[in-house]
């Protein structure tokens, strides 16, 4: 079965990752910009993130069959660094326009403050300005407060509901959320979040209308192999191949291609491998002789 | 016998003669020479003198040993040299200096810096530090700042402690070990954590066992602090 993973954190990974999840029938994945897990203290190391996300990882999954796309945005985090925000917010028009850029994320909120607060709505200005969808992330902490919080800023902000994803759902958040016209996206996390079962469980209670699952892989404990594995536990208890293949591919494209860089027929055929292709001089491959063709 | 003393004796008594020497040295030159020269010693100082347990047991009594309970040598000799800067710098300066050593810092020295910056002078000019440096995912990162410290009960405001006190409840953190909780504790963060009950308890996943400071905020509601 052909499957998006519409949020994972494709740098923190390695190439036996892009092999397994290819192997796996992932054929296109989204990469929303992200924390790196410590604080970036100037606005140079965003202009080389945002560049890595377009350029080498981009060519990095092309060489494995899998298309790349992005996100651009200022994590919330991050945007409790008042200087660090203007910076960034003041840079990120440059990117939002790049092909390849499939919504502005992930914006939200962590710790709940009026700074993030304040990130989250210029960024909905943005999206608007650019007319992109927006992808939500969440927190970790007091989160079913903070998707309320969420809701209630993109609301106040009249921003429409069907260009939102809000994601990183878990059982006590998902009807919020369905309860307004914005996407439900799940992360399937092997300790946190929510898991595999869990999802197949609200699949069948909730149906499949704007239900998103992703991996959220990144440089924690994460499995980049999660959708597929989501695939086989929705398939355990009974729910049919058209529902499945709605969730883990008609929603995911449907969301990301309002965008207008997200081209569904284009995925149908999956991009020729050459390894022989060089991104700036560097190959991905390591002295390994390349296959005859 | 001041903070200084205890530090400085402890250090000696646990350390080599050679890094006895280099430690008086080191806090000369904190007192009297430039930025750069107090900060390599900043970071040396773990070379230097090593990152066995600082033993304050021998202390005066009135001293409060529980604050020091994970304190290293680097650490006391860290804390030391900011400490010396600022019998001679004036204080604009020795916050610029200060926030040089935790931005620039490693985790361990970013560890030694939260340890010892409820001990600096007008330590509540240091609070958006301190409330950035709890947003890690480095956890004995976090609990540095955390944990057996009087910087959040006594600088934070509300909310921050309040996501300090969830954040310690993910990391399987005890609530015990934040110092000065019990008076801070209020009707916001019980809400909080009833509702992270509640998402475990639909996740199927188990509620950890000392939520139950964090649920008992409602009855502290109104108590000054």
């Amino acid at each position: 079965m052909k499957m998006i993973d519409p949020h994972v954190h494709m740098t923190s990974r390695t190439t036996d990752d892009y092999v397994a999840m290819a192997a796996a029938g992932i054929v296109a994945l989204v990469e929303p910009a992200f924390w790196l897990g410590q604080p970036r203290t100037t606005v140079g190391s965003f202009v080389d993130y945002f560049n890595s996300l377009l350029g080498w990882e981009r060519f990095r999954a092309s060489q494995f069959g899998v298309r790349h796309f992005c996100t651009i945005g200022l994590n919330p985090k991050e945007a409790n660094n008042p200087k660090l925000a203007d910076d960034v917010l003041a840079l990120l028009p440059r990117f939002l326009v790049k092909d390849g850029v499939v919504a502005i994320g992930e914006v939200g909120f962590d710790d709940q403050t009026e700074a993030e607060a304040d990130v989250f709505r210029r960024q909905l200005d943005l999206a608007r300005e650019f007319d992109l969808p927006v992808l939500v992330h969440t927190p970790h902490r007091d989160k079913k407060q903070g998707t309320i919080r969420s809701i209630e800023l993109i609301q106040a902000a009249k921003f429409p509901e069907e260009l939102v994803l809000i994601d990183h759902n878990n059982e006590e958040t998902l009807p919020l959320v369905l309860n307004t016209g914005c996407w439900a996206g799940h992360s399937i996390y092997p300790n946190t979040k929510m898991d595999e079962q869990r999802m197949a469980a609200l699949v069948k209670k909730y149906g499949t209308s704007r239900m998103i699952v992703n991996s959220a892989a990144d440089w924690g404990i994460s499995d980049p192999l999660k959708v597929p594995k989501t695939t086989d536990a929705m398939r355990s208890i009974g729910i049919p191949e058209e529902a499945i293949h709605q969730v883990v591919w008609d929603n995911p494209a449907a969301f990301f291609a309002r965008s207008g860089r997200f081209d569904v027929a284009d995925l149908n055929e999956p991009p020729a491998i050459d390894r022989s292709l060089k991104y700036e001089s560097n190959s991905v491959l390591r002295g390994e002789q390349l296959q005859t063709r | 016998m001041t903070l200084e003393d205890t530090l400085h004796r402890t250090v000696r008594a646990r350390c080599s003669e050679a890094a006895g020497r280099w430690f008086t040295e080191a806090l000369e030159t904190a007192a009297h020479g430039s930025d750069q020269q107090l900060l390599a010693r900043y970071t040396a100082a773990a070379r230097q003198v090593g990152t066995a347990q600082l033993d304050v047991t021998g202390a005066a009594s009135g001293f409060d040993v529980a604050a020091f309970a994970h304190w290293t040598l680097a650490d006391a000799v860290r804390t030391s040299l900011l400490l010396a800067r600022a019998t001679t710098a004036d204080p604009g300066a020795l916050q610029v200096l200060a926030i040089q050593c935790f931005e620039q810092g490693d985790t361990g020295e970013q560890i030694s810096w939260l340890r010892g910056v409820a001990f600096l002078p007008q330590p509540e000019r240091f609070l958006p530090l301190v409330i950035d440096a709890c947003r890690t995912n480095i956890v004995p990162l976090f609990e540095a700042a955390a944990c057996e410290n009087a910087f959040p009960a006594r600088y934070f405001p509300e909310r921050p402690l309040n996501q300090l006190v969830m954040k310690a409840l993910f990391n399987n953190v005890r609530l015990a070990r934040i110092a000065g909780l019990g008076p801070r504790l209020n009707i916001e963060l019980a809400r909080m954590a009833a509702d992270f009950a509640d998402e475990r308890r639909a996740a199927g996943r188990p509620v950890p066992p000392d939520i139950d400071l964090a649920l008992s905020g409602a009855r502290h509601e109104g108590t000054p602090v």
